[in-house]
């Protein structure tokens, strides 16, 4: 082991934690913020201006001093007369200060605000135009809104950690250690040689303190659960008496999650006060050689008053540096978050062509589709309907009807087979010019917060006041959309009470009857809903599927007795396929699902 | 904290000790002597500085660390001790806000600003004490200063309040849109109308930060102006000590140096309090949505259980009950006879009131009138702990915990053994899932039981429920996530584990509801309908069209 290899292993030691600092992320988030590096620029040249002025005024004020002890020596007349370019000077510098620091501020916040939350927000909610089906149905949305709002919002500190880090805090500190050495190197030693320590030991607490803010921060995630969790969960907790050992784990997880947060709080909280420390020791230091040099080497007051100030000025950017390594951790987490979510494989689409009017005739030609390959759903299936016909899919939970919906919509890619809509693959159409054959009416109501009117048009955004109203009339809404305070123009949303879940419904009716689709799915469903309007639903749907080539999802037997075609699908597999009479003859397993409903 | 307050002004004083009378103070020969004996003062008094801010924020973050447990634990113990109807009133997503978020901001800013409300009075009085030693006129500079400081800081935080509280909406605003837009992401695409989605998200998002910004760059003005008015104010005192000088007072440029270090000190003090007075808003807002919980008026009853035991007969005369939040009755005279062990179902809509039945069975709310009995003894005087020993519930919305399933099931009976755990699980048709599982009973689930369907969900409640040992069952709609053919293997296993214990079925699905002993169909709140299925057809007409809505009428 010779030196030089010691010398290698420090080196890659060092290599090492810059790539830690410089991983994949942190270059990324480099190349993120590249776009705004004139701005920031502009902004890293306001921060010279301040550092300029930071330097010129403890150098004016060191050189008012040296005058007033000058004068205590030889008494010369109009000290006050002398004073007062100093002063202006000084009054300049200060103002130019306070100008340029209210000004970077300004430019500061509008290129985090403007130019790079809201921009990455907008570009998240355009990514999640381009997303699989698959990849919402998947995640939860809290964790969607998580990244576009919290995590962006946790990146654009790093704009701040780039500007007070790399350019306000090293620069200064760099003008400073020269300063100081121009002005005297024998009193600039101690202070350098010193700063140094501050900001080890301030990072070294910022990393220490690192440790028990996540750990915090987890179990904080943890205790918001649990209450989510007992809270929703309160008849359930109550019925079974289950409080005491709620409260018994609530507390116990509590008092972890306080006791890492007084370990992060103190750890932060002193980092200052260690600098301040640090800081005094420069300043006695300074005092002890400054005193000895006036003594014996006749150096001026002033001088020593100046380095007294520069040494002061040397711990802003020092805390800074500080600060802005412990929280580029942060930075980095919520970044990797981020970009995970822009970085999702996007939806091939081919271009969108102009289409022919569909008949309607669709046709599954052997087609295999699971979500998980290790579980195959539908294996081999082929059917097909011919225009205007209704065809029903039953089967028990489970046991795919809602993804023939899924693979029939585009919402899911089917991984063997053909599905043809008119003779065409659909997968050589955009995944639009196949959705733009089908109106859908689903289970689970989707209204969006707007008037009633922008909801029901939604299909049809270019829709008549007159053509809304005629459809909702045919779907028998209009009698209580004019029961509303506002008619139309009424502002409704998912969880509006105005609308009850059946009304809900029969808005989804109207939209899906004033788009005029070709192709109609309808997920029927009305479990929720009181018998008059759950019969007003089942008339609306009759009419929206005249002439219509439908695909009814049949949760109740009896709404499909006359369908054209039931596909009575088990496990992935049609079992059996006919009309309602043929199935109940065949005594199957059709047969057993009908009189189920009748059994004790 | 003092201490180190004190410490932090006294170097300075020291400072310039070494200056005026060290350095300045000519050639004597025991001039260094003094220079470093003040050095040594200096590093003691820095040292303490040091130690007591540590050993100040150790005990303050201990205080306010303990307090904040015990806050979070009080205001758990009491949403539970609420009644169902102040926890809906409220609203539990609201009430998770107050146990977490709220509790967190107050904590945080306490913890922030408890080392300030002492240092920064302190330092800044201090700091103005030792102005004024050294020379009265001068401080009175300073002084001039401050209320002009502090006028800004006031008429700014007021605005940038408002300004918060508005980009606080749009954030809320643009949750729900994102929120909106992935729940609809189905229909979005097949009306293809991604492109008017975006733009909804990106013009909230702007409006965001356009408040953001105005809010920060308010915010921003009071640093630099503290400084400039401080600073300038130092420039006044040094050309008036010139001045003062020239005329002969006692003052030194040791002196002068000292004052524009405590002016310093102050600007410091005044920059902190600007901060602090910008937060204490925070705290005003948490602790006023947390008063909410902690003097809620909601609360049950805390009689002590007796430990009863109930044969399970149920009678309930005129009872009636109206929501707090008034409106019409959701029931209104209802005179049901359920004997010990019957089979019964309730059939009824969406607001017929058949779930607010099943909380007063529950004892989660009491009738406003007329009187409910278990047993004959009136539930009034009961405590509610005892009458929900004596009902097993399994309910709509499945309320499982995250945890394995095993922890879930014996909530109802903890030292089921695993055998038992299997039996009901084998009644509620859930068995075999769990079977195929590596896990088995330890199958853990996530919260909000994610991880599995909506009907297996159900199932599992339903066993649950199966498992405790009490003469009376209800399942509250929880058959609704069920195919047919699951749920009569569900219901023929429910009667055989369950017979002789009293049974009340609550549905909206008329297959559930016609295989009991006796139906009562429910509408707006009142009894319409009593009587086997084979009555109720022919007697009462709301069960008749209910029953051809759902059937066709193919199964008479």
């Amino acid at each position: 082991m010779s030196a030089q290899t010691k010398n290698e292993a420090a080196k890659q030691g060092v290599k090492k934690e810059k790539r830690r600092l410089f991983d994949a992320t942190g270059k990324r988030l480099v190349r993120e913020i590249r776009p705004l590096r004139g701005w920031i620029a502009f902004s890293a040249f306001l921060c010279l201006i301040l550092i300029g002025c930071a330097v010129a005024a403890p150098e004016l004020l060191g050189g008012l001093v040296d005058k007033l002890y000058a004068w205590t020596k030889n008494k010369t007349p109009g000290l006050a007369r002398s004073l007062l370019p100093g002063l202006g000077m000084l009054l300049g510098v200060y103002a130019v200060q306070a100008i340029v620091t209210y000004g970077n501020s300004y430019l500061l916040n509008n290129i985090v605000s403007r130019y790079f939350c809201a921009e990455l927000r907008i570009r998240l909610s355009e990514k999640l135009r381009r997303l699989p089906v698959s990849y919402v149905d998947q995640t939860p949305a809290g964790d969607v809104i998580d990244r576009m709002m919290e995590d962006v919002g946790n990146m654009a500190d790093s704009i701040y950690g780039i500007v007070e880090i790399l350019l306000t805090g090293f620069l200064q500190m760099i003008v400073i250690a020269v300063i100081l050495f121009a002005t005297d190197w024998r009193m600039a030693i101690p202070v350098v040689l010193l700063s140094p320590l501050s900001v080890l030991l301030s990072a070294k607490m910022a990393t220490l303190g690192e440790k028990h803010w996540d750990k915090h921060f987890n179990l904080g995630g943890e205790l918001t659960a649990l209450a989510e969790e007992a809270y929703t969960n309160y008849p359930a907790t109550k019925a079974f008496n289950r409080e005491a050992y709620l409260q018994e784990k609530y507390d116990e997880l509590s008092l972890r999650h306080q006791r890492n947060g007084i370990f992060g709080n103190f750890l932060s909280s002193i980092v200052q006060p260690v600098i301040v420390f640090v800081d005094a020791l420069a300043y006695i230091a300074v005092a002890l050689l400054g005193g000895w040099l006036i003594v014996h080497r006749g150096l001026s007051i002033g001088t020593v008053v100046t380095v007294i100030f520069f040494a002061r000025q040397l711990s802003a950017p020092l805390e800074r540096i500080a600060f802005g390594l412990s929280f580029i951790q942060h930075v980095k987490s919520a970044a990797k978050r981020v970009f995970t979510l822009l970085d999702l494989p996007e939806e091939e689409d081919p271009t969108e062509t102009a289409q022919a009017p569909t008949k309607g005739r669709v046709e599954f030609r052997n087609v295999d589709f699971s979500y998980d390959p290790k579980k195959p759903l539908i294996r081999n299936l082929s059917f097909s309907v011919h225009p205007g016909q209704k065809v029903a899919i039953v089967g028990p939970t489970g046991a795919g009807k809602t993804t023939i919906v899924n693979l029939l919509m585009r919402f899911y890619d089917i991984q063997k087979g053909q599905i043809l809509i008119d003779g065409e693959d659909i997968s050589k159409l955009s995944r639009a010019d196949t959705r733009r054959r089908f109106a859908m009416v689903l289970q689970d109501t989707w209204l969006f917060k707007g008037t009633v009117a922008e909801n029901v048009a939604y299909g049809s955004p270019e829709a008549t006041r007159e053509e809304i109203e005629r459809a909702c009339d045919l779907a028998y809404c209009d009698h209580f959309i004019r029961r509303l305070p506002q008619g139309y123009d009424s502002v409704i949303s998912e969880d509006s009470t105005a609308v009850s879940s059946g009304q809900k419904q029969l808005l989804t009716i109207a939209r899906a009857l004033l788009a005029d689709r070709s192709l109609l799915i309808l997920d029927e469903a009305t479990s929720n809903v009181d018998t008059r309007t759950e019969l007003l639903i089942q008339k609306a749907m009759d009419r929206l599927m005249g002439g219509r080539t439908c695909f009814v999802i049949a949760h109740r037997l009896s709404t499909i007795v006359d369908a054209d075609c039931i596909l009575v699908i088990r496990d992935g597999q049609i079992v059996e396929q006919g009309t309602h009479r043929a199935l109940l003859d065949r005594k199957g397993f059709y047969y057993e699902l009908f009189n189920s409903q009748y059994k004790i | 904290m003092a201490i180190s307050a004190v410490c932090n002004l006294l170097l300075p004083t020291l400072m310039s000790n070494v200056l005026d009378k060290g350095v300045y103070g000519a050639a004597e020969a025991d001039t260094f002597g003094y220079i470093f004996k003040t050095c040594a003062w200096m590093l003691g008094v820095s040292l303490l500085s040091l130690a007591s801010v540590a050993g100040g924020y150790w005990v303050v973050y201990h205080v306010i660390s303990g307090y904040t447990w015990s806050l979070r634990s009080a205001l758990f113990r009491q949403v539970h001790h609420m009644t169902l109807a102040e926890v809906s009133r409220i609203g539990t997503s609201n009430l998770v806000t107050r146990s977490t978020h709220d509790v967190g901001t107050l904590n945080w800013v306490v913890s922030m600003l408890c080392g300030s409300i002492i240092i920064i009075p302190l330092t800044f009085l201090g700091g103005v004490f030792l102005c004024m030693r050294k020379d009265v006129r001068l401080s009175l500079i300073i002084l001039c200063t401050v209320p002009l400081l502090l006028v800004v800081v006031f008429a700014m935080s007021k605005k940038i309040d408002k300004l918060w509280e508005i980009s606080d909406d749009y954030c809320d605003k643009q949750n729900d849109l994102v929120r909106e837009r992935l729940r609809g992401i189905r229909v979005i695409r097949a009306f293809d109308r991604e492109r008017y989605a975006h733009s909804r998200i990106t013009e909230a998002t702007r409006v965001m930060a356009d408040n953001i910004i105005r809010a920060n760059v308010r915010m921003a003005i009071i640093d630099p102006m503290a400084a400039f008015v401080l600073n300038a104010a130092a420039l006044v005192i040094v050309w008036l000590s010139g001045v003062r000088m020239e005329r002969g007072s006692g003052l030194t440029p040791g002196d002068v140096f000292a004052i524009i270090q405590y002016v310093n000190i102050i600007l410091g003090a005044i920059v902190s309090a600007s901060f602090a007075i910008v937060m204490l808003p925070h705290v005003r807002v948490a602790a006023r949505r947390l008063s909410q919980v902690t003097e809620s008026t909601g609360l049950e009853d805390d009689k002590p259980a007796e430990g009863l035991r109930f044969n399970g007969a149920i009678d309930l005369e005129q009872v009636g009950y109206t929501y707090p939040s008034g409106g019409m009755p959701a029931l209104s005279d209802l005179n049901l006879h359920i004997g010990a062990g019957e089979w019964i179902s309730v059939i009824g809509g969406t607001g017929s009131g058949k779930t607010t039945l099943a909380e007063l069975l529950l004892a989660f709310r009491r009738p406003s009138t007329g009187t409910l009995r278990f047993d004959g003894r009136d539930a009034a005087s009961l405590s509610a702990a005892d009458v929900r020993a004596n009902v097993s519930v399994s309910m709509q919305k499945s309320m499982l915990y995250a945890g394995t399933v095993a922890d879930n099931l014996r909530m109802g009976k903890p030292d089921a053994t695993d055998d038992e755990l299997w039996a009901a699980l084998e009644l509620a048709q859930i068995a075999d899932f769990l079977r195929e599982k590596p896990e088995g009973l330890n199958f853990k689930l996530e919260p909000a039981a994610t991880n599995i369907s909506g009907g297996q969900k159900q199932r599992l409640t339903i066993a649950r429920a199966i498992l405790k040992d009490a003469p009376i069952y209800i399942f509250d709609d929880s058959f609704s996530a069920l195919d047919f053919l699951t749920e009569a293997k569900v219901r023929v296993a429910i009667n055989r584990k369950l017979a002789g214990r009293t049974r009340i079925v609550i549905t909206q699905r008329v297959v559930s509801a016609m295989h009991a002993d006796r139906i009562f169909v429910l509408s707006d709140g009142a009894l319409v309908g009593a009587g086997t299925h084979a009555e109720l057809l022919e007697h009462c007409d709301i069960y008749r069209e209910i029953y051809l809505s759902q059937t066709g009428g193919g199964a008479a």
